[in-house]
């Protein structure tokens, strides 16, 4: 063994460079795939005690008017599937009327609600986990805006209406396991019932939000059925708890998915170096096998002795990777431990790097043991006569006149090697991928066109009226004012319901169905069209991916006990609302309207910002927000760990980039020892000869990048369509930014080749004939 | 033609050249003799500028070659020296016409037509015609060799060096190499070599032996009869074995 690890030893310090170059990306490797692992874990230990802590709803109806408690009593006594209820009272303030460092929230998509601590379930938890608790003149800050304002214990929150001002302390920052995400459109602040009473007698407006718990069992499908059966009170959104699983797995899982797919494209490219730089060095080493076997050494023990490195490295960088996931790992799980703490399930943390780490180690021990058994299978002959030598590569043809020498003969010789540029090409690939996925994903996602993945055409600004007494004449007024802005170039409106319909088991559910002229602002079907006759009805992709539906398909609705047939007209792609809703030319009742929805574009030359300034003050009760502003905001937090899973990403793919360089260099040239000293003794000089070695990664790099761009926007589509399909959009149409894309980040891949050719062919200057000469 | 003045060489901490000094005239046939490890294959690199130098210089029709840039250097290979190796040396993935010219399609000195018409001439001289298109590894040993005489002599050079080419060809193959390197010297063309074998040295006018670094003795021959014997006597002086 003392034998073993000494040899092992010197082969290190005899291939310094390519040994250290393949431990980095070992530990690469095991550093990614244990951190995602680590992101893992941590998602999951946090949201497993955060939820067992908050006890979040399993059903959650908002409700703006009037309402009836001992309705809601008698509701929940009669259906004993219920566990559990609430009816939390919160109380809506405009956005206008909070300040934070003498800015409103104005600028913010969030609905704010203030409300004081629940009861029993549903509890708003302080940043150590525990149930939240302010006195009169506190508040309880959503840690969304810590995040997106930078709001911190200490600052003030000041609420205004009128004459009636009133200054909050922020006591703590809330964790809401129902409303935490950024995904999700309200937001709760905690006052104390002394302060929300004052506070409720100047300003606001009540809401209520209908809470249940379920029994083991229940579905939360049958709860919504018998609570809209019931005719229970509904003028506000309901979400279920899977629905909200689903947002907080997106906004905080999307992140650990991608690390752990670019970890698995790591460890891919990390066998790939393995196996081609274990063939090259085992080439060099067949002679000194030939001799082993011939001397008599077992092959068991020949396998040892060679493979002892690979263990030995792997090893080493397991540990190293294992001991660097916990920040890394922390880092990229920043938003989730902010978001909901520390979870309490402190083994999966640890526990799933280990298992990822012991994987990797175990993938690349035995894939060197094959390469390895493989090549000391040869006989003595065959070893010793060297392989390497009499293979034949083929030949090139020089032009009859040379008229640029370098380029011919790099070009030339690359033909003739190309199998040795395989690993290179796809490392190149996969770098050039791993730079634009996340960049392309994320421009994708800050687009205001990712909209059209909201279920709506692309327009500039928002307007909602919503859950409101008097909301037809906020709309009439609304409609009125957009009617002679001639700042405004095409407007439409949409209504907002439910209908039931029969699902694939023959039970009737609730849909939510957006009415309204959808040619104004059209949006790209899946399949099929918008709904042009009233009997037509378009289907989000969830939705009828769920009900089984297509294109043609019948589908019956009642809608005011009335039962309607109806003929699917198209799928389009929808993320909000859990992706199940639906578009139909449905005459709902102006009491049974939920929302109503304005999207309009402004003239040219308007700006965007001025428009919703100015509308903000005319249309006071309704909600204006830029479509810019809204994708940002609904899919901020995704948005900004998307930077930095692209900065990540960008950083470890250009290290890679520089390390295969420098190996395969080192490999090529140490195997073209002989060639290289030929060329120099027959005119070339040095600086020709590292011309043509980079000329040839060169054009290996240019074709790499063409096909990692290439593959970046088709199977990064189908990649991120498959991220984003259990929301409700399968099939996403990457944005390139083409100046980013397509000149800065090839640019910069060329130029840090460029530099690592010139650094690491400069031993080409030391390569002399002499040294193939044996005196 | 060429002047050696005090040439030494070392690798780390070793001499393995002290102190060198002897000239070269146009149209000499030189051979270096020596025992295994003696610096001969040193001195023939170090004297063509392939290799650098310790100390001294050699000065190249009077221009002094070991201080030159290397790319300066490479040219002046390039132009003005041929070489040969013991295992004939050659790029793979070229065939055996495309290697001869390859040295006088980058030299550029001559139009493409006049270099693949030496190139072809050479390769009739040496009576290698029919292997143009064969890969280097589908050639024997001797014909090999010859065609990287011919690549050496691509460029008219004004000396060729040699470094054991015969070492590795059978006796026939020697031969024929030897007579080639005979009637191109008596053609005015200056030759250095290097070799162990007294039958190589025979074919020189004159011989340097190497010992230890240094030139233990140099002996020139003036008539081609009993050459051989006088040789063997003189390297009997040195206790050489072959």
């Amino acid at each position: 063994m003392k034998l073993l690890i000494k040899l092992v030893l010197k082969d290190f310090k005899r291939n310094k460079a390519v040994t250290t170059a393949l431990t980095v990306f070992l530990f690469l490797s095991a550093l990614l795939m244990a951190g995602g692992l680590r992101v893992t874990g941590t998602i999951m230990s946090s949201l497993s005690s955060f939820n067992e802590l908050a006890i979040p709803p399993e059903y959650l109806q908002m409700h703006k008017g009037e309402f009836d408690e001992e309705e809601f009593e008698s509701f929940v006594k009669e259906h004993d599937y219920i566990e559990d209820s609430l009816a939390v009272r919160m109380l809506n303030i405009r956005n206008a009327n909070i300040v934070y460092k003498g800015e409103t929230l104005e600028r913010c998509l969030m609905d704010n609600g203030f409300i004081v601590q629940n009861e029993g379930f549903d509890l708003l938890l302080n940043m150590d986990n525990e149930i939240a608790i302010v006195k009169d003149g506190e508040v309880g800050v959503p840690v969304y805006y810590a995040e997106e304002l930078g709001i911190k214990k200490g600052d003030v929150i000041t609420l205004h209406e009128g004459d009636y001002h009133k200054d909050l302390v922020v006591a703590t920052l809330i964790r809401d396991a129902s409303m935490n995400a950024a995904l999700t459109s309200s937001k709760r602040f905690l006052v104390s019932s002394q302060d929300i009473k004052e506070i409720s007698s100047h300003m606001g407006e009540w809401e209520y939000s209908l809470e249940f718990l379920l029994k083991d069992g229940a579905s939360s499908a049958t709860l919504e059925r018998d609570y809209m059966e019931a005719e229970m009170p509904s003028n506000g959104v309901a979400v279920t708890g899977k629905l909200v699983s689903v947002m907080n797995n997106l906004s905080y899982g999307l992140v650990a998915a991608i690390i752990i797919a670019i970890s698995i494209l790591l460890i891919i490219i990390a066998v790939l170096c393995l196996s081609y730089i274990i063939r090259a060095t085992m080439a060099e080493e067949n002679f000194a096998v030939g001799e082993m076997k011939a001397i008599g050494f077992p092959k068991e023990e020949i396998l040892r002795l060679y493979q002892m490195k690979y263990v030995m490295l792997s090893l080493l960088a397991g540990v190293f990777g294992f001991v660097a996931c916990v920040p890394f790992g922390d880092f990229f799980a920043s938003s989730v431990i902010m978001y909901c703490g520390h979870g309490t399930v402190e083994w999966m943390k640890w526990v799933y790097p280990m298992l990822g780490i012991v994987l990797l180690c175990l993938f690349v021990i035995l894939g060197c043991r094959r390469i390895i058994k493989r090549n000391i299978k040869n006989t003595v002959v065959e070893l010793m006569h060297g392989e390497e030598n009499t293979k034949k590569e083929g030949h090139y043809t020089l032009p009859y006149a040379l008229e640029n020498r370098n380029l011919t003969v790099a070009l030339g010789e690359l033909k003739c090697k190309w199998k040795e540029y395989t690993v290179i090409f796809f490392v190149f690939v996969f770098s050039s991928f791993l730079i634009l996925l996340p960049m392309n994903m994320k421009n994708t996602i800050e687009n205001p066109s990712f909209i059209s993945y909201m279920g709506v055409g692309e327009s500039d600004i928002r307007i909602d009226i919503q859950y409101s007494d008097k909301l037809k004449e906020q709309k009439d007024a609304v409609m009125s004012y957009l009617k002679d802005d001639d700042e405004i170039k095409k407007y439409a409106l949409y209504k907002t319901g439910y209908v039931q319909f029969e699902n694939s088991n023959g039970q009737w559910e609730y849909i939510r169905v957006q009415s309204g002229d959808e040619s104004v602002f059209p949006l790209e079907y899946l399949e099929g069209n918008e709904p042009y006759n009233m009997n037509e009805i378009a289907l989000s992709y969830l939705e009828a991916s769920e009900s089984g539906k297509k294109v043609g398909d019948t589908m019956k609705v009642v809608y005011k006990g009335k039962e309607l047939s109806f003929t699917v007209s198209g799928i389009y792609q929808d993320i909000t609302y859990g992706g199940k809703t639906a578009k139909a030319d449905t005459a709902f009742d102006d009491n049974d309207v939920e929302v109503y929805i304005v999207y309009l574009d402004v003239e040219e030359g308007v700006s965007i910002d001025k428009k919703t300034d100015e509308l903000r003050k005319i249309l006071q009760d309704s909600k204006i927000t830029p479509v810019r502003e809204f994708v940002s905001q609904t899919l901020g937090g995704i948005a900004d760990n998307m930077t930095l899973v692209e900065g990540a990403a960008a950083a470890i793919s250009l290290l890679l980039i520089m390390l295969i360089t420098v190996m395969i260099l080192k490999l090529i040239t140490a195997r073209e020892h002989s060639a290289i000293a030929v060329k120099k003794a027959i005119g070339f000089s040095s600086r020709d000869i590292r011309i043509q070695l980079g000329i040839r990664i060169l054009v290996i790099q240019f074709a790499a990048i063409i096909a990692g761009t290439i593959l970046a926007n088709t199977l990064g589509e189908t990649v991120f369509g498959l991220m984003l399909s259990s929301m409700g959009a399968s099939k996403i149409t990457m944005l390139v930014e083409p100046f980013w894309a397509y000149v800065i980040s090839p640019a910069v891949q060329i130029v840090l080749v460029l530099i690592t050719v010139t650094v690491g062919t400069k031993v080409v200057k030391n390569y002399h004939i002499r040294d193939q000469i044996m005196e | 033609m060429i002047k050696v003045e005090n040439l030494s060489k070392s690798f780390k901490n070793t001499e393995v050249l002290h102190d060198i000094s002897f000239k070269i005239n146009k149209g000499d046939f030189t051979a270096i003799m020596g025992p295994s490890g003696s610096g001969k294959s040193t001195l023939l690199y170090s004297i063509s500028g392939m290799d650098g130098i310790s100390d001294g210089r050699v000065l190249f029709e009077g221009t002094d070659i070991s201080h030159m840039q290397e790319g300066e250097l490479s040219l002046f290979r390039l132009n003005k020296m041929g070489f040969v190796f013991q295992n004939a040396q050659m790029l793979k993935n070229l065939s055996i016409f495309d290697n001869i010219t390859l040295p006088g399609l980058v030299a550029k000195k001559e139009s493409a037509d006049k270099i693949r018409k030496r190139a072809s001439e050479l390769m009739k001289r040496m009576e290698i015609e029919g292997i143009e298109n064969r890969d280097i590894r589908e050639v024997s040993g001797g014909q090999l060799q010859r065609a990287s005489i011919c690549r050496a002599m691509i460029n008219k050079p004004e000396i060729l060096f040699l470094d054991e080419p015969t070492g590795a060809l059978n006796s026939s193959a020697t031969d024929q190499v030897l007579s080639i390197l005979e009637d191109l010297n008596n053609e005015g063309m200056t030759i250095m070599t290097v070799t162990h074998d007294p039958r190589v040295a025979s074919r020189a006018k004159k011989v340097l032996y190497i010992r230890d670094g240094q030139i233990a003795g140099c002996k020139e021959f003036s008539d081609d009869e009993g050459r051989e014997r006088e040789l063997d006597k003189w390297l009997r002086g040195f206790q050489f074995s072959a």
